[in-house]
């Protein structure tokens, strides 16, 4: 078992042509605790400085800043410093689990004591909504019978095989039909199709929202997504509870992934979401910087 | 019994009447109204009918089926005959209502608090976490009262046995009160006698409770209690009722933009600054709310409302997420959850509806489609109700095929034979025709539980489907008379007599929309005045091939944006292109057409406050754009008619309406642009030189005036005394000036010192001016002035709008230190 200390850097940089003379935010920087992380220390720093500020839990249980600017201004800047340990998973095999119908007719049953905390997670959302395509894209790999995380595993697979990482190629508003077909994306897209797939066939799958490690381990490959937010996907596998799934880098999340806030999908925890009064044209400029304990910060980062 | 009557009114049909209980035999509490129309000589009921078309027209009942600013409004379709309905039967339908209102309340209680219903699998989490209206930022919020529901509505049918059902419920922001209301206003009077001795319920009490639960549950703090009716504004379909109703309940009417945020508090721009706003009861839905938590797309509603209301800072009726309940989804779930909730049973069934989420249901909605109606689920999905029966092989195929694809969208509901009611048939002198009908009934919380209206909307199908109820459907509506035994209470929320100490002189706590309204209202009039104007001059010279004046007016116009500026040495042809733009083409920003189109936009948002005059002055001219003049002499006699159209708007601001504050913004506006235009004409002809041009006194509409004063063509001398200097030219720039800083004075009387000291020099600097010394192109003084009145104008434009308009130059209370 391994425990490692992280320091994350996320800053992100607004800039206006005119200028704004309200602007209301919310944030999802603040990382959740977990049965393997937890949060040493955190600040959320904004210039200029706020009217308002405030934090609270959301409906998903993650910390939720949001805060209001009432002076003009043409730039915002927001940071978030956190300082995080993050223990690495025991060396104990796969999970048991039992075979997906099992789980998908479990959550179809209607009656009393229904799984109401993973049937959250089940039903279309703003950025994914379940469809017959992907079941049938889903079904090349659940066969009949099959346990639900060797199946999910599959899937993760398959996703990272047949898909292209390209940031040119999606917006936030491209549809999972597009993406289907197209074939290419980045780390939202990826999780959204795999989490849509898993929905269509009556399973409960979440997305989840993070930071992965920076400097690729020596002799391991540099893992795509390092230097920007980055998302995977969770699923639920009763017996061993939710499952993280990374079908960007093909990998089961452990000790280099940094759990911020999980919802439904991407709309439930954008990091930064809010209204302005005036700006016109703007440009946002966003960096993510991961370093472990041991290693010096860069300067000027 | 009068035959007449009856003769083309179909008695055997399968369904309920409402009138007949067996062929020729009127139900008993039918007679007394029967019994007077059999009466009436035929120019009575003329009269009566006339007297309904004209209290609707007059009370400017509309409905809007095509929002469209060009006033595409329908009037309301309202019956003679009212719906009857005795008192027993009443008393079964009132007690119904409150119980399902009661139990709805409960239900979103539980949804937005403790989710027992579902942990205890009396609700699927299906038609929660599925539902696109489960609005998860207003879970866990407290409700003032615990109440969700302040009004809620149900859609209610008779079927052919007599029994009542619930169609639908109305939960998030009901319509249709509003027009029963005023449906009431005009039948009462028709029919009066008749509606006293058959002792009908009032309904004004009900609006009364509707009112004081609101206050009593209202926030406090920040003075007395101020509720709102929130509007999405004059597109709505229902856009009149929410008028009617803010003005019969005494709530200012706003839109999303009248309110702000801020503390966590919700507050109402007005002229003086901003006032606390306690309740908000909304006609926007749910999702539009709220622009930072909830749509991100909705420009219509107020960032940072979600957060004001969980901090418990405002009363939002009906709770945000109420539109959750409105899923028929919900209907074959509710007996249960009654007893479950209230330990009684479900007194009023709902029709059978089934939702095809459920594997079971979807199967069985397939196999009977054709005794079926499949409607969306939830009401935001958007979908089209249709009858299985109407559907030919292919349409069913296909409708099979997406409800397969998609079956949590779509419920499937049994059909139901309307009852039918007679309504008059205006076609005939005396007769009376069956109509299927429906009714929408209301319910409003009290400190004692739900009260129900004691009447309501009844809709009535068209003649051709009297399956669909819908006045986007061409159905009509009627009053609702439900009889008591006991007295009828007459309090009445109208006044009928005013004392003197209630007068109103001057409309207090505009609000700052409705003035920045105005204010560009009389920007926009101006400046199609003197577009038009320019215009007008041009094609004159243009036509007369006065070729020195035509290039000065090409050059002004290239000045101010209304001509590209490389057509010096076009062919004529494009020339004419160009000017036929400037004035007809709306797309080409800055043209009159374009104008006209800002002054129809703003028009619209104050017909509310503009006499119907104004709007058909400015509609007409709009309408003669679709027919586009073909050649110049035809523009040259639009440009008339604008100019004529401006001047007569002019005239109705100046004779018809109150000097209010109002008005006063209206008119700083017109000052503001007329003073611009002619200080930056007058400077532009300066800075031509040569002789005084024929066209200046033209712009300034002073041609008589000058002749009449000098018998001479024009010169500079005169020509400036009479356009810059003369206090009694309403075009001159002092007469622009001058009437601008009093009317700041007068305005800073009320609100407070307006920063204008550029406006007060350039002023002081004006009255300076020399006419033997400046009067005369050249001169930098004369130059001087103009520019800085031009200027100082503009930034006191900018000013205003921050001061009054978007109050974004209010301080915050404090700002946090990081």
């Amino acid at each position: 078992m391994t425990l490692i200390r992280y320091h994350v850097l996320h800053e992100t940089r607004y800039v206006y042509a005119h200028p704004v003379s309200l602007s209301r935010q919310l944030l999802h920087l603040t990382p959740r605790e977990t049965p393997r992380q937890h949060t040493l220390n955190h600040h959320i720093t904004v210039d200029p400085a706020p009217a308002e500020r405030g934090t609270r839990r959301d409906y998903f249980g993650n910390l939720l800043e949001h805060f209001a600017v009432g002076s003009a201004h043409e730039e915002l800047v927001v940071v978030a410093e956190s300082t995080i340990e993050v223990t690495g998973q025991d060396e104990a095999g796969p999970p048991v689990s039992p075979a997906w119908e099992f789980v998908r007719d479990r959550l179809r049953q209607v009656g009393p004591a229904p799984l109401l905390e993973p049937s959250q997670y089940l039903y279309a959302s703003p950025h994914v909504e379940p469809m017959a395509a992907l079941a049938r894209y889903a079904r090349l790999d659940f066969h009949r019978g099959r346990p639900l995380f060797e199946s999910a595993s599959a899937l993760m697979e398959r996703i990272h095989r047949d898909f292209e990482f390209d940031p040119e190629a999606t917006t936030v508003s491209t549809p999972l039909e597009t993406l289907l077909r197209e074939k290419r994306g980045v780390c939202q897209d990826f999780a959204h199709l795999m989490i849509g797939s898993l929905r269509s066939l009556g399973l409960p799958a979440r997305y989840v929202s993070g930071y992965l490690l920076t400097l690729p381990p020596p002799g391991q490959p540099r893992l795509v997504g390092a230097d920007a937010s980055h998302a995977w996907v969770s699923v639920f596998c009763p017996g061993a509870g939710w499952v993280d799934f990374d079908p960007t880098n093909c990998v089961q999340p452990d000790d280099q992934h940094i759990t911020v806030a999980w919802g439904r999908d991407f709309s439930d925890v954008t990091p930064m979401r809010g209204v302005i009064l005036g700006g016109g044209e703007h440009t946002v400029d966003v960096s993510v910087t991961v370093t472990p304990d041991d290693e010096p910060m860069a300067p000027g980062t | 019994m009068p035959r007449q009557l009856l003769a083309h009114y179909p008695q055997s049909g399968s369904r309920y009447d409402e009138l007949l209980s067996s062929p020729w035999t009127l139900r008993p509490h039918w007679r007394s109204l029967f019994d007077t129309l059999a009466r009436a000589r035929p120019e009575q009921m003329a009269e009566r009918l006339g007297s309904v078309r004209r209290q609707i027209r007059e009370n400017g009942v509309t409905y809007n089926v095509y929002a469209d600013p060009r006033g595409v409004e329908r009037p309301w379709e309202l019956d003679v005959l009212p719906l009857i309905i005795p008192p027993d039967e009443w008393q079964q339908i009132s007690s119904a209502i409150a119980q399902r209102a009661e139990l709805l309340n409960r239900i979103l209680l539980d949804v937005y608090g403790p989710q027992q219903m579902l942990e205890e699998g009396l609700l699927p989490p299906a038609l929660i976490y599925g539902h696109s209206g489960f609005l998860r930022p207003c879970h866990g919020m407290a409700v003032p009262g615990n109440i969700h529901l302040h009004l809620y509505a149900a859609d209610l049918a008779r079927s052919p046995d007599g029994r009542w059902w619930v169609l639908a419920d109305r939960t998030q922001a009901p319509s249709g009160a509003g027009y029963s209301l005023e449906n009431r206003l005009v039948i009462s009077r028709v029919f009066g006698e008749q509606f006293r001795d058959l002792r009908v319920e009032h309904l004004a009490s009900f609006f009364a409770t509707l009112r004081d639960t609101l206050t009593q549950n209202a926030p406090q703090g920040d003075g007395p209690p101020l509720t709102v009716l929130l509007t999405p504004g004059p597109y709505n379909e229902t856009y009149f009722e929410h008028a009617y109703l803010a003005r019969y309940l005494g709530f200012p009417l706003v839109e999303g933009s009248d309110l702000l945020v801020r503390d966590g508090k919700v507050w109402l721009k007005n002229l003086s600054g901003l006032r606390r706003v306690h309740v908000i009861l909304r006609r926007l839905d749910d999702d539009f709310c709220d622009p930072l938590e909830l749509r991100a797309d909705s420009a219509i509603g107020v960032p940072g409302l979600v957060d004001a209301a969980r901090q418990g800072n405002v009363l939002i009726a009906n709770s945000l997420g109420s539109n959750l309940l409105e899923s028929g989804a919900l209907l074959g779930f509710l007996p249960r959850l009654c007893e479950r909730l209230l330990g009684e049973p479900l007194a009023m069934p709902s029709l059978a509806t089934w939702w095809c989420g459920e594997e079971a249901a979807l199967e069985d909605a397939i196999e009977k489609l054709d005794h079926l109606v499949i409607k969306p689920a939830f009401p935001q999905l958007r979908i089209e109700s249709v009858f299985g029966q109407d559907l030919d092989r292919k349409e069913r195929a296909a409708l099979i095929a997406r409800m397969r694809a998609r079956p949590h969208h779509y419920v499937a509901q049994e059909l139901v034979q309307l009852s039918q009611a007679p309504v008059w048939d205006t076609q005939h002198p005396r007769r009376l025709a069956a109509r299927a009908v429906g009714l929408r009934v209301f319910a409003c919380a009290s400190p004692d539980g739900y009260t129900v209206m004691p009447g309501g909307l009844t809709r009535v199908a068209s003649e051709h489907d009297a399956r669909v109820i819908a006045m986007q459907r061409g159905g009509s509506s009627k009053d609702t008379w439900v009889m008591t035994h006991g007295a009828v209470n007459t309090f009445s929320l109208l006044r009928r007599s005013i004392s003197p100490s209630e007068l109103v002189r001057t409309g207090t706590n505009l609000s700052s929309r409705v003035v920045e309204n105005l204010f560009w209202f009389g920007r926009y009039c101006e400046r199609c005045d003197n577009t038009a104007r320019l215009l007008r001059a041009l094609i004159s010279q243009h036509i007369e091939h006065g070729d020195v004046a035509r290039h000065a007016l090409m050059r002004l116009c290239q000045h101010t944006g209304l001509l590209p500026d490389e057509l010096d040495t076009a062919p004529t042809a494009e020339i004419e292109a160009a000017i036929r733009s400037a004035a007809l083409d709306a797309r080409h920003p800055g043209s009159l057409a374009a104008g006209l189109q800002q002054l129809s936009g703003v028009a619209f948002s104050l017909r509310e406050r503009l006499s119907i005059d104004n709007w058909h002055i400015i509609s007409r001219l709009a309408g003669d754009l679709d027919s586009t003049p073909a050649d110049l002499g035809e523009v040259l006699q639009w440009l008339d008619q604008c100019v004529l159209a401006m001047m007569t708007l002019s005239g109705f601001a100046l004779d018809g309406m109150t000097r209010d504050q109002g008005w006063r913004f209206l008119s700083v506006g017109r000052r503001i642009e007329r003073l611009q235009f002619m200080s930056g004409v007058l400077r532009h002809a300066l800075d031509e030189g040569g002789d005084t041009p024929d066209w200046l006194l033209e712009l300034a509409d002073s041609t008589i005036t000058y002749r009449s004063r000098y018998m001479t063509r024009p010169q500079w001398l005169p020509v400036l005394d009479l356009l810059v200097a003369d206090e009694t030219n309403p075009r001159s720039v002092s007469y622009q000036a001058l009437g601008l800083a009093d009317y700041l004075s007068r305005l800073a009387a009320q609100f407070g010192a307006i920063e204008s000291a550029a406006l007060s020099d350039a002023v002081a600097d004006m009255l300076a001016l020399r006419a033997d010394r400046d009067f005369r192109t050249g001169s930098p003084h004369l130059l001087d002035v103009l520019q800085r009145l031009s200027s100082s104008a503009f930034a006191l434009s900018e000013q205003l709008g921050l001061r009054f308009f978007s109050h974004a130059d209010t301080q915050w209370p404090g700002t946090l230190q990081d």
